[in-house]
């Protein structure tokens, strides 16, 4: 097993993993940054939901050999004052039940802001449709993100720090 | 934890409140917390009890509840402190609120959180247990100021004040007296028309660590030297490991070790002692772990073990046949449950008759966080953190299981990505510890998706046989369910017939106790399918059984389905909950809702072609709701489902916004099940896996959800079950209005709405 390097919330990380290994396991097991979650291992329910040099991307089906040398933010690394507007809105609109599932929500969430400040019902379908809660939050993760449309500046990059 | 180091001398159930203290200069009332099996019950009134909650006001003005009830979404960390914080008149934002660990050297006796029950049964002690904190409080202050008690009070945030004198006094600086005075005897409670946080919007306790991912689920758990593992469990249900070469797994980095699990039979139990359903068994069917540095590399090493399996005779079973044998028993006649009058006679005799045959598949509570336990077993004892509904019946499993006394096992209770009834059963905790003891080590066993799913306990498929007799006055004169069905809880291993009497007919009771001659019969289907309790459980079957069948019979009679539900239940009979852990119908609360719910949706006004409106309502854990469901049917049988009005009346509403979202999630939870969920089995196996082959509502799925909830201090009722069953009927309903078409098999079979 030879190290694969990345870079993880800013701060540079050598892993030994075999280069199969998903992201997402490597985050959890490794470096041990649970914040981002196990939910099907197959791109299907959005719960495992990491950034990707900025793109939204499911960590469970991405091998840690594909993000060599790139940047990765994970919730814990989304906001430096833990307080992204997304994060912000989620907690005033009480979005989450048992919140498993609301991480990747919150991190798909950020990833559309910052490339569409001002998404339709639609473009939210598009993007968020390809997430599951069990809990049944779809009705207020639709009024939490227009809710952060209108609130926040369309500056803002997907680590919610503003250009 | 602090409490623990208290003084828990062992007092009178009838005493019920115990003071003492922990640490220095803390208050703690120690009080029994009657779980689902106590709740309402005065049981051995007489035997001792030791406190199983606990409350702890310090010195520093922090106030502690350790709580026993498990967080699995349905914010019940915030209601019953809001429900405390109430009673004690405490400042809201200083009250922390503490898991339980689950120990036999603080017994919390019954930690079992389902049925609806957290607040139900926690709203008498909790209120009891507040209120006397706070007369003690009030009682140490006037001491203190040398004035008569009653010129004192508790004005809220934490403060008692003397009116007269103007002075106040805070409840951190009156903890050390007030622990040295004797406990007051009932204690009157505040009336409604007093309450300063019942009733109000409050957010969630630990909502904010949700947000940044610090939220700490079962499968986040982390102890020194731990080791990962996931195992390779029977593919047929009963199956067994007839040899296994562990070769290759061996050979993969990072495994450590290949151990056998052994199956193990769990006596199915509700907290620690009450048992579930007499002649079932839980079955933890065992299987062959992998146990490594890491989750991933446990899964390689499974993908290349090489197993032998002994299928046993469970692979003869299969949804067609399962469905064949339910099919046929409703033809003859089966086990009398409830006949009232002569319903074959009213039938026979009737001027018109309806007859309907329904069915519903094996459902999935598929989790977000899969099932998964941490264990540690060493020196003959057993240390688990896992996300559980159950920590009392996990620990007599594990005692079982291991060998080992109750007193040596610790459970942890993490929170819960998820619960909806799979979290009732233990075998995830039992496997892990045998795991863990066999790998000499702590481990977390991890459950991949399609474990959850291949492996989970089921809610029971069923066929039901309706018939319903119309007089010559178009008055319903005779109504007749059969329902074929396996039991709800594990597999049956008893005598000849299980008792189906409990929570299968749950959901049956109003139209058998309002209609004149009705008759309930069941007919038993055994299987090796595991069964469980699964968000809304049986009436999830009933209620839509009984409330399509209701518009089935509006349409026959030309009534309006919302007129013929108000005209059942107008009658003078009592109706029947059908179940016995069921509170008793208040037929007037129904109709509320009803009127409620037609009034908020425009029942009545016209839809566009294409669309229709259905109604639904029920009556369960002590609330009543309906929903108005409008949808739309595409000319290739596609529904969505476009809005969904509820009128819930759940008796004193602790937190409203709450309500809401358990609404919410209900009839999310219950329209997945109608629009897409069917677990199928095919030689003894579940053919489905995972979210491609066993799919979700998503959120471009949601309709527009519109909830009124009717003021009430009636006692609270359930809210995570009650939204649940009436969502398919109502959509059930609406698809008729709209098409014509009457879809009686769940998931809905949309080409039978194909238009030509």
């Amino acid at each position: 097993m030879d190290a694969i390097s990345i870079t993880v919330n800013g701060k540079p990380q050598s892993v030994e993993v075999t280069p199969d290994t998903p992201l997402l396991w490597v985050l959890r097991d490794t470096l041990g940054l649970t914040g981002t979650k196990f939910g099907c291992g197959m791109a299907l329910c959005g719960a495992c939901t990491v950034h990707v040099d900025g793109e939204a991307t499911r960590s469970c089906t991405t091998k840690i050999s594909a993000v060599a040398g790139r940047n990765i933010t994970t919730i814990e690394g989304l906001s430096p004052h833990r307080r992204h507007p997304v994060q912000a809105v989620w907690l005033d609109a009480q979005v989450a039940q048992c919140g498993y599932c609301q991480v990747g929500m919150i991190m798909t969430t950020a990833a559309l802001l910052a490339k569409n400040p001002k998404p339709s019902d639609a473009d939210i379908d598009d993007v968020l449709g390809g997430h599951i809660c069990r809990c049944g939050t779809y009705q207020r993760i639709r009024a939490a993100v227009h809710e952060a449309a209108t609130k926040h500046t369309p500056q803002l990059t997907p680590a919610g720090e503003t250009r | 934890m602090s409490a623990g180091a208290g003084k828990r001398a062992r007092v009178s159930r009838r005493d019920f409140l115990k003071a003492g203290a922990a640490g220095s200069a803390s208050l703690v009332i120690g009080f029994y917390w009657g779980g689902p099996a106590q709740a309402g019950a005065t049981a051995d009134a007489a035997k001792d009890f030791e406190p199983n909650a606990y409350i702890e006001i310090h010195a520093s003005g922090e106030i502690r509840v350790i709580a026993a009830r498990s967080e699995m979404g349905q914010g019940v960390r915030t209601s019953l402190t809001m429900i405390l914080a109430e009673e004690l008149d405490a400042d809201w934002s200083k009250i922390k609120v503490e898991q339980a660990v689950a120990t036999s050297e603080m017994k919390y006796g019954d930690m079992t959180t389902g049925g609806s029950e957290s607040v139900r049964s926690s709203w008498d002690p909790l209120r009891k247990a507040g209120a006397t904190a706070r007369d003690m409080l009030v009682t140490a202050a006037a001491e203190t100021w040398g004035v008569p008690a009653s010129e004192c009070s508790a004005i809220g945030g934490s403060v008692v004040e003397h009116k007269k004198s103007s002075r106040r006094l805070w409840y951190g600086v009156l903890a050390e007296k007030a622990m040295a005075l004797p406990v007051p005897k009932d204690v009157p409670l505040k009336e409604a028309k007093d309450y300063r946080i019942i009733g109000t919007v409050k957010p969630r306790v630990d909502g904010g660590a949700i947000v940044v991912g610090e939220a700490h689920y079962g499968i986040d758990t982390k102890v020194p030297g731990m080791l990962y593992a996931v195992v390779a469990r029977p593919p047929v249900f009963g199956g067994r490991v007839k040899k296994f070469d562990a070769e290759k797994a061996q050979a993969v980095p990072g495994v450590k070790k290949v151990v056998e699990v052994p199956a193990v039979e769990m006596t199915p139990l509700f907290g620690e002692e009450r048992p579930a359903n007499s002649g079932h068994q839980h079955y933890l069917w065992g299987g062959v772990a992998v146990v490594a540095d890491s989750t991933w590399q446990a899964i390689a090493g499974r993908k290349v073990l090489s197993i032998d399996w002994d299928p046993g005779a469970g692979a003869e079973e299969s949804s067609e046949n399962q469905r064949a044998a339910c099919a046929e028993m409703v033809k003859r006649p089966g086990k009398e449950l409830r006949k009232i009058g002569d319903p074959l006679k009213a039938f026979d005799g009737a001027a018109k008759k309806i007859e309907a045959e329904y069915e519903l598949p094996f459902v999935a509570h598929t989790t977000m966080e899969p099932p998964n336990c941490t264990a540690h077993v060493r020196d003959g004892k057993c240390e688990v953190w896992a996300p559980t509904q159950n920590s009392g019946g996990m620990a007599t499993a594990l005692a079982s299981a291991l060998g080992i006394p109750a007193s040596a096992i610790t459970i942890h209770i993490t929170l819960l990505g998820g619960g909806f009834g799979r979290r009732l059963n233990v075998d995830y905790g039992v496997e892990a510890a045998l795991i863990s003891k066999a790998a000499d080590a702590p481990v977390k066993v991890i459950w991949t998706r399609e474990d959850d799913v291949r492996h989970d306990f089921y809610r029971p498929m069923s066929h039901h046989r309706l018939r319903a007799g119309v007089d010559a006055q178009n008055q319903v004169t005779a109504w007749m369910q059969h329902i074929a069905a396996p039991t709800t809880d594990g597999v049956y291993v008893g005598g000849d017939l299980p008792d189906m009497g409990g929570t299968e007919v749950a959901g049956t009771g109003l139209p058998g106790g309002v209609v004149p001659n009705y008759l309930l019969e069941t007919s038993f289907l055994h299987t090796r399918v595991p069964r469980g309790y699964w968000r809304g459980v049986d009436p999830t079957w009933n209620n839509f059984v009984v409330q399509s069948f209701i518009d089935e019979i509006a349409a026959a009679t030309g009534k309006d389905p919302l007129d013929l539900r108000r005209e059942l239940i107008a009658t003078k009979a009592k109706p029947e909950a059908g179940s016995g852990d069921q509170p008793p119908v208040d037929v007037a609360r129904l109709r509320h809702v009803l009127d409620l719910a037609a009034e908020k949706s425009g029942w009545g006004t016209p839809l566009p072609k294409g669309r229709g409106r259905g109604v639904a309502a029920i009556a369960g854990w002590g609330t009543y709701l309906t929903y108005v469901a409008e949808v739309t049917v595409a000319n290739d049988g596609g529904i969505k489902v476009d809005r969904v009005v509820c009128a819930i009346d759940c008796g004193q509403t602790i937190n409203p916004d709450m309500v809401k979202s358990q609404v919410e999630g209900g009839i999310v939870f219950g329209l997945t099940a109608a629009l897409f969920d069917e677990i199928t089995i095919a030689g003894g196996q579940t053919q489905q896996s995972n979210f491609n082959n066993y799919p979700m509502m998503r959120i471009n799925d949601m309709p527009r959800v519109e909830i009124h909830i009717v003021p009430s201090h009636e006692p609270p009722g359930g809210c995570g079950e009650p939204p649940v069953p009436s969502i398919a009927p109502a959509v059930a309903n609406a698809i008729f209005a709209a098409t014509g078409k009457r879809l009686r098999r769940l998931p809905f079979q949309t080409g039978e709405l194909v238009k030509a």
